[in-house]
């Protein structure tokens, strides 16, 4: 059996494979698009807690750990929780703005969490935008002395950018400077609203030029044989998508955890289903109706795009978003329709562009 | 690595990160970026290896489970512990007075 085969499985058979926590909703940056809603209140989860979860989910055999926030590192025991994860099997991902992995920082967390993946992110190829984006000045040259040191110390490092209207003009930037530092870009042409539903990111979402130069810059990559650039669905990361009866594998293979203890079927699917305060995960995974519904609904989520036909994979359509931007899990929201539009464009041009004529 | 025998303390190698799905073990390198998906002998031993039991003890452990011939059991699960060990996934263990003076 393949690794494919294992996660078709996982999917299948509500196998818990991926966790991703949200540590703290700390963060040293102030990036005008968050999505983290930092009003939600509640008691956040202790050490201690933490640590029988982290035990727990090695029990239930899950391979991928995710520390995110927040800024993960802002936690005040994020190195004790990052060396318990991989004292316990983990492959452990940090999704980090960057800002404190420096020097002793840096080097603590790579000799003490060891961890698999460093995702940091990326506002712009300058400092101008970055720095408007993170709202901290001085943030994107600290981002880029702090890279090449995490490269210095072998940490394996993926630059995730999410494509805004303040920054679609320097997509090709954000590329050439992810070449230059060897390392790979991911971007999501995709601004959500927070995770309260407050629109006010969306006002900087790319413009439908903005979406058509990324998809059509991904392409030209493709066929130069350029590293290539990946585009996120953000729920998914670190699983492969398969071919299965669901969409997706929010809730059957994959849970996020807020800073509350808050159990969602996904990060971006921000429908409590339990309670780490009130019930174990194992309570939880076995017996919550809320996980239920959801691979109810990402069953039906594939019907509903499937029946978009050939644009259907094209739409890169997300359950927990269309929650969020409509209330309706499986109703295909406007960004969604105009991503697979754009991208069909330009895929329709790349082929015409193959089929022209080679004229020596 | 020296050869192994019965009184071998072996362990996963330190960037060897794996997890037991149904009867296979979904075995991630972490240095290599590599993932691969093993059989049930080599998820059992990986899940033995956890650097205090002998290769002796996995004898007895296995013998009781499957029923065969200990010799010969003994004999594979050598075999077995070697290759996976000569690709790199296991590795000899530290001596226990070793790990108490380092404080572990």
């Amino acid at each position: 059996m393949g690794f494919e085969q294992v996660l078709q499985k996982t999917w299948r058979d509500n196998l818990l494979f991926s966790v991703l926590v949200e540590l703290t909703y700390r963060c040293n940056l102030d990036c005008f698009f968050c999505y983290n809603d930092l009003g939600l209140r509640g008691e956040p989860l202790r050490t201690d807690q933490y640590l029988d979860f982290f035990a727990e989910l090695s029990d239930l055999q899950v391979l991928n750990l995710t520390l995110s926030g927040g800024e993960p590192l802002a936690h005040p025991d994020f190195l004790k929780l990052g060396a318990c994860a991989r004292e316990l099997g983990f492959v452990v991902r940090v999704k980090s703005n960057g800002h404190a992995l420096r020097g002793e920082m840096a080097r603590r967390v790579r000799d003490e969490v060891d961890p698999f993946l460093i995702e940091v992110s990326l506002h712009g190829a300058t400092a101008a935008t970055h720095d408007r984006q993170t709202r901290v000045p001085g943030s994107f040259d600290r981002l880029l002395a702090n890279l090449r040191e995490m490269l210095g110390l072998g940490l394996r490092v993926k630059l995730n950018s999410t494509m805004t209207r303040w920054n679609e003009g320097e997509i090709e930037g954000m590329m050439a400077l992810a070449d230059g530092l060897g390392l790979p870009l991911q971007l999501d042409p995709e601004v959500t609203p927070r995770d309260d539903g407050d629109a006010e990111p969306l006002s900087i979402a790319p413009s439908r030029e903005g979406l058509g130069r990324l998809f059509a810059l991904q392409a030209e990559r493709a066929g130069s044989g350029a590293a290539a650039v990946s585009v996120a669905r953000e729920g998914d990361e670190g699983i492969v998508p398969v071919p299965l009866a669901k969409h997706c594998g929010a809730g059957s293979a994959g849970i996020a955890v807020d800073p509350y203890g808050n159990v969602y079927p996904c990060v971006q699917w921000r429908r409590p289903v339990g309670n780490l305060h009130r019930q174990s995960i194992r309570e939880i995974w076995s017996a919550s109706a809320g996980l239920r519904e959801v691979r109810e609904l990402t069953a039906r989520a594939k019907e509903v795009v499937d029946a978009h036909g050939a644009a259907g994979p094209l739409l890169n359509f997300c359950p927990g978003l269309a929650a969020t931007h409509t209330g309706d899990p499986l109703s295909v929201y406007p960004d969604a329709l105009r991503r697979a539009e754009v991208l069909g464009e330009v895929l329709e041009q790349e082929k015409k562009r193959v089929l022209l004529p080679v004229v020596p | 690595m020296p050869a192994l025998d019965s009184g071998s303390i072996l362990r996963p190698a330190r960037d060897l990160r794996f997890r037991r799905i149904d009867d296979e073990a979904v075995v991630v390198r972490q240095r290599a970026g590599e993932v691969l998906v093993m059989n049930e002998t080599a998820a059992r031993l990986l899940e033995l290896a956890d650097g205090r039991t002998s290769v002796a003890e996995w004898v007895e452990v296995l013998a009781a489970e499957y029923e065969i011939d200990r010799q010969a059991l003994e004999q594979d699960i050598l075999a077995f512990a070697a290759d996976l060990a000569a690709e790199g996934m296991l590795e000899l263990a530290p001596p226990p007075e070793e790990e108490e003076s380092r404080g572990v």
